[in-house]
């Protein structure tokens, strides 16, 4: 479409419901050895506001950006972009994290907002990359899920 | 949604298909007018639109023995969809991590309390 070329997407949303209460979840987004359990084989993480956020999904797919929010045990957020892609590279886009306390469970709501959407020859470039990223890393982890 | 986005991924892997959807993001286009911009054959054209259109990036319009093509900026944007999957994976992989430990802590507790 001639008048998006660089539009921006609607955000991802997703949300889960989780056993345990919301201080406990939190340590999953800010303890780096609870945030490799579900997030990658290796993190580089400094959970404060401009600290680094950095994941090593599968040994090859690195996540690198900077934490926005650390409000605990209510929010965190992170900016999120890929590793030698033109169009997510590092830091473009952002994670935002809520958790709700309901009862001693936690309702988390994810929000991944800023993705570049577009037709330019560059832009279906770095889709292509972004996507066979996404798609390893979806897959090498499907069958221990 | 891992097959729409195998067939995207691959139709945008090549140069000349990039280069087919940048002709006719924003007008239609015949076979032979795509063509007259590669140096490549007809055939071979006509194979990376069949490609394309496999993978829902290209509409296609029949007019007599014209095929006209244009771009489907929908296909895209429904890659959206496998971002949606990625976080509802990553997202139910911590619930189990969560409860896995909140189940481990609840039942020292328990065995300490008995002893």
């Amino acid at each position: 479409m001639a008048d998006r070329p660089t539009s921006i997407a609607d955000a991802v949303t997703t949300s889960v419901r989780v056993e345990a209460p919301p201080d406990v979840v939190f340590e999953f987004f800010v303890d780096p050895e609870k945030l490799m359990r579900w997030m990658g084989r290796d993190v580089d993480i400094d959970p404060r506001p401009g600290g680094r956020f950095w994941l090593d999904i599968n040994g090859s797919d690195k996540a690198s950006g900077e934490y926005v929010v650390v409000d605990p045990p209510r929010a965190v957020a992170f900016s999120w972009g890929w590793e030698g892609s033109d169009l997510v590279p590092p830091g473009s886009s952002e994670v935002s994290l809520t958790l709700i306390g309901d009862g001693g469970a936690t309702i988390v709501e994810l929000t991944h907002s800023g993705l570049p959407v577009g037709q330019d020859v560059e832009h279906l470039k770095g889709w292509t990359h972004f996507l066979g990223r996404l798609q390893a890393a979806g897959q090498r982890q499907a069958p221990e899920v | 949604m891992l097959a729409c986005v195998d067939a995207v991924a691959r139709a945008l892997a090549e140069p000349t298909r990039r280069t087919i959807l940048q002709l006719v993001r924003d007008d239609e286009c015949s076979v032979s007018e795509i063509a007259s911009h590669f140096a490549v054959s007809r055939p071979a054209i006509s194979q990376h639109l069949r490609v394309l259109q496999e993978a829902e990036l290209v509409d296609v319009r029949s007019e007599g023995t014209r095929r006209y093509y244009r771009a489907r900026p929908e296909g895209l944007s429904e890659l959206r969809g496998w971002l949606d999957e990625f976080w509802s994976d990553r997202l139910a992989r911590m619930k189990i991590e969560v409860e896995q430990q909140q189940w481990r802590e609840k039942k020292g507790q328990r065995s300490r309390e008995d002893s």
